[in-house]
């Protein structure tokens, strides 16, 4: 792979475009570099981020630049030390004023930020909000630690950490391609609320890692989430089933997980192959990717050999 | 009678003046500070329209705090004159319009729209929102309340608890709507869907203020017309026919317009529940049951409950902020559960 | 001249149907409607203030058919007070009264005839008190009043009631049935009420109607000659006497049920 420049930046992030061409992201991404661009040029003043996506947040603190951060949302929990800045909130219910007591230079969010007429109010005085989708691909992520550090004026950190990044990224790709010979199909389960259970389809953040961490998803014939029967779960044959650490707690212990209806009449159920991941590593697509395909990889490689 | 109209004009100029200073206390609290020379250079006359940053304060005055609170004013008045007219209309002093069901039919009516009428999304966010929506919200607040008027013939005459169940069953049927809506929703159309659940008052700008403003001064208007007529429906439907009443009239008015301010209210904030009910209560033990004077005072009653929850809502967790239905149903349960305990004996 | 004329009334309650009923009233009469409990007086009472529709049979009212009034003509003609008042707010009496009128467009001596029919009533001090502090016996005034500032500035009227004096103490009954009847008289209002104690029908009205089970209508004049109806009526023997005053009294003999034939 071509050692990244600063000078070989956009020819470089254009290459990555061409390989995964997401229209949609594309847009955002022209729109950034332009509205990015601007920012740089207002004024020297330290940049002032209020940040609402925990993966956004680790970004900010991996290129060492979280004394730029005013607050952050209710997600953002790693590492802790962000717990302990101002707290925005819940990112589907932010409060105009709120964000802007905080006299941020800009405003970065995820694509579940809301709502609507928040955002709008807070980008029409004048504070730009940036909308930082990752597709729930790596070069997503690459996208969000471009856009990031030109608005925070780090381009050697981030050229550094792209770079490690992906050397990190092709170093996991070619460790999970060493073991498709054993490609367990794996069923995301999703707490919605106690009594329901959510199964995730394409188009996910979760169906995107169980395919990078080798593994095949086991609800693959609808997109998004839907609720799960025990029909369908049966017939979804997982090899192992796969929880957020926020869902496994919820359900209590391992056997309340193994006692759901239909799961003893699935390979999962039988040999009792849970994977647990605590939520922000497993969904975040921030900088802890490639770290966190590795451990699920593991996770499925173990629990099936056993 | 002229020397009786004295006391309670006192109390309507009373309770304005507490309106009017609430209005310039929830003015000046806010997660933004605005100092002084801000509100000042607003009173010498500068303009408020400027939308560069540089007149941040000025902006976020005119374009957030201000259309913010006026908005809480005037949904707080819309509620609880819905909750009055539709205590009169089924002659039960417990009726509300979220007990009832209204609200959360507007809010299913709103989620259908949400989940099968967003051809181009982007449109739906922008003009359209702004006329699709209300209209919507509206007819299935009227459905709703017709089928309340249809189903309260076959309870017994006055009747409580049966209006109440009347109210739980739809309450029901409106909630798995918007789970069925919620179930078939794409990603982007539930982060509007769970908005409706829980209502807010965030993202409230001059346009609402005005239709809001507008729908609220036509429907007092003619609700005031028709107060005398309310009070007689609650001698009960037969003295009110026999009284020169033609009663289906009266109730097809009145359903429309409390579908009309419950459909606006929620088509604009989502669903907030309980002003409808105590509004009208505090109303009524202040100046009595007299519909002429109870509406417009529920109004203002409603008004101040509202601009104080909604006030508390987005000051008590700076920089963040919490659904002001969340405080409205803290308040208003146990006030509830207090009605029925004075009231125990005429639960029937 | 007469008021309402009923041809051939047929009305069905579920599988009951009563009728047929024919009868005539005249303008200024006072009609009282007696019978046996579940006879069906309020149902003819309805059928004639319009809150029943005949199913079968004609009720014309001033020569123009029932159905074809609007209801806020016919409340500027004919007011009606039903056994039975709820109330579901505590409204003021001055204002319950003045709901008599609520129906007229334009009203500009309202308060006065408010205050004169409360006036008329014994009530000039339970204006301002609200209805659900009142006794039995006052509610059922402030509702006389409420009747009586309805056809207050009318001539040629009807009022129908049904047990008026319900809910009225011995004392106030003849001073409120006095009045009341008075009133009628001076506008000239023909009065039809169910009455359940006899002698009170007796005393204040000229004309008997009297519910037969049956269905049958029986009309006699008010007095000594109804006597034997009355008695076929409840099946029960009567005394008929004088009282100090000379009015006539009917009592029922103690323990002289007649067998049904």
């Amino acid at each position: 792979m071509r050692r990244i420049t600063p000078a070989r930046l956009p020819e470089t992030l254009a290459f990555l475009m061409r390989r995964r061409a997401l229209g949609r992201l594309g847009t955002i991404g022209a729109l950034a570099m332009s509205q990015s661009m601007h920012a740089k040029s207002v004024g020297n003043r330290p940049p002032r981020i209020v940040s609402v996506g925990g993966a956004l947040t680790e970004i900010v603190y991996a290129l060492e630049a979280q004394s730029c951060l005013v607050g952050v949302d209710s997600t953002s929990s790693f590492p802790h030390q962000a717990q302990l800045l101002p707290q925005v909130g819940y990112a589907r219910r932010l409060s105009a004023e709120g964000i802007l007591a905080l006299s941020p230079t800009s405003v970065l969010v995820t694509e579940e930020a809301g709502p609507p007429e928040v955002l709008r109010q807070v980008s029409n005085v004048g504070v730009p909000v940036e909308v930082l989708d990752s597709g729930y691909r790596f070069e997503g992520l690459v996208q969000r630690i471009a856009r990031i550090g030109r608005l925070l004026s780090t381009e050697a950190k981030t050229v550094a950490l792209i770079e490690r990044l992906s050397l990190a990224w092709s170093e996991v790709c070619l460790s999970v391609s060493h073991h498709t010979t054993i490609r367990p199909r794996v069923l995301f389960l999703f707490a919605h609320s106690t009594s329901r259970l959510m199964a995730s389809g394409i188009q996910t953040g979760a169906h995107a890692m169980i395919e990078y961490a080798g593994a095949i998803n086991a609800t693959s014939d609808f997109t998004g989430f839907k609720p799960l029967t025990p029909e369908s779960l049966i017939a979804a044959r997982p090899d192992v089933i796969l929880l957020t650490e926020h869902g496994f707690k919820a359900m209590g212990e391992r056997s309340s997980v193994l006692k759901l209806p239909g799961l003893s009449q699935t390979p999962a159920g039988r040999a009792q192959r849970i994977a647990v991941m605590d939520a922000s590593l497993l969904l975040g697509f921030g900088p802890r990717l490639p770290m966190a395909v590795q451990q699920l990889s593991e996770q499925f490689r173990t629990s099936v050999t056993t | 009678m002229s020397f009786l109209k004295k006391p309670k004009t006192c109390v309507f100029l009373l309770f304005i003046f507490v309106l009017l200073l609430s209005i310039l206390g929830a003015l000046q609290k806010g997660a933004f500070p605005i100092h002084t020379e801000v509100w000042l250079s607003l009173l010498t006359g500068e303009h408020p329209l400027f939308k560069s940053s540089q007149n941040g304060d000025i902006y976020i005055l005119w374009y957030l705090r201000i259309p913010r609170v006026m908005l809480a004013v005037l949904m707080g008045a819309a509620l609880g004159l819905a909750g009055t007219l539709v205590q009169g209309l089924f002659r039960n002093p417990l009726a509300d319009p979220s007990l009832l069901g209204v609200t959360t039919g507007a809010a299913s009516a709103a989620a259908l729209t949400i989940v099968f009428c967003s051809g181009d999304r982007i449109a739906m966010f922008g003009m359209a929102k702004i006329w699709i929506l209300p209209i919507m919200s509206f007819l299935g607040a009227f459905l709703t309340c017709m089928t309340l008027n249809v189903s309260s013939k076959w309870l017994a005459s006055g009747s409580i608890s049966g209006l109440l169940l009347l109210g739980i069953a739809l309450n029901a049927l409106g909630v798995s709507i918007i789970g069925l809506c919620t179930y078939l929703a794409t990603d982007e159309q539930l982060r509007n869907l769970s908005f409706w659940t829980l209502g807010s008052l965030a993202g409230a700008n001059w346009t609402m203020v005005v239709m809001m403003w507008l729908m609220l001064v036509i429907v007092y208007v003619c609700s005031s017309r028709l107060s005398p007529r309310l009070n007689a429906l609650s001698l009960g439907e037969v003295t009110a026919a026999h009284l020169g009443i033609v009663v289906s009239r009266l109730r097809w008015s009145i359903s429309v317009m409390v579908a009309l301010l419950a459909g606006l209210s929620v088509a604009f904030c989502g669903v907030i529940g309980f002003i409808g009910l105590i509004a009208p209560h505090l109303a009524r033990a202040v100046i009595g049951a007299d519909q002429r004077v109870l509406l417009p005072l529920s109004m203002l009653m409603g008004a101040l409950l509202m601009l104080t929850a909604d006030t508390i809502a987005r000051t008590i967790v700076i920089p963040a902020e919490v659904p002001v239905g969340i405080f409205t149903a803290l308040l208003g349960s146990p006030f509830l559960i207090v009605l029925l305990r004075t009231r125990r004996h005429r639960i029937g | 001249m007469t008021m309402l004329r009923l041809d051939a009334v047929v009305k069905k309650l579920g599988r009951h149907s009563l009728g047929p009923y024919s009868l005539c009233i005249q303008h200024n009469e006072c009609v009282a409607i007696v019978g046996p409990n579940g006879a069906g007086k309020s149902t003819l009472l309805k059928l004639m203030s319009g809150t029943y529709r005949a199913n079968t049979g004609r009720i014309i009212f001033n020569h123009r058919p029932l159905d074809c009034w609007t209801s806020q003509a016919l409340s500027e003609k004919r007011a009606v007070l039903s056994q039975f008042q709820e109330f579901a707010f505590a409204l003021p009496a001055r204002i319950v009264i003045g709901l008599g009128r609520v129906a007229r467009n334009t009203d500009p001596d309202h308060h006065q005839i408010v205050s004169q029919a409360a006036g008329l009533l014994g009530l000039t001090h339970h204006l301002d008190q609200t209805i659900d502090t009142l006794s039995g016996g006052e509610l059922a005034r402030v509702h006389l009043a409420r009747v009586v500032a309805q056809l207050w500035d009318v001539e040629h009227g009807f009022i129908l009631m049904d047990e008026p004096m319900a809910a009225v103490d011995p004392g106030c009954q003849d001073f409120l049935l006095e009045t009341l009847m008075g009133f009628a008289r001076l506008r000239k209002h023909a009065v039809i009420a169910v009455m359940h104690d006899l002698n009170h029908a007796l005393r204040y009205f000229n004309r008997l109607v009297l519910v037969h089970p049956t269905g049958k209508l029986e009309i006699v004049t008010s007095g000594q000659e109804a006597k034997n109806a009355l008695e076929h009526l409840f099946k029960v023997r009567l005394s008929c006497l004088k009282d100090e005053q000379g009015d006539l009294v009917m009592l029922p003999l103690r323990g002289q049920r007649q067998r049904t034939g």
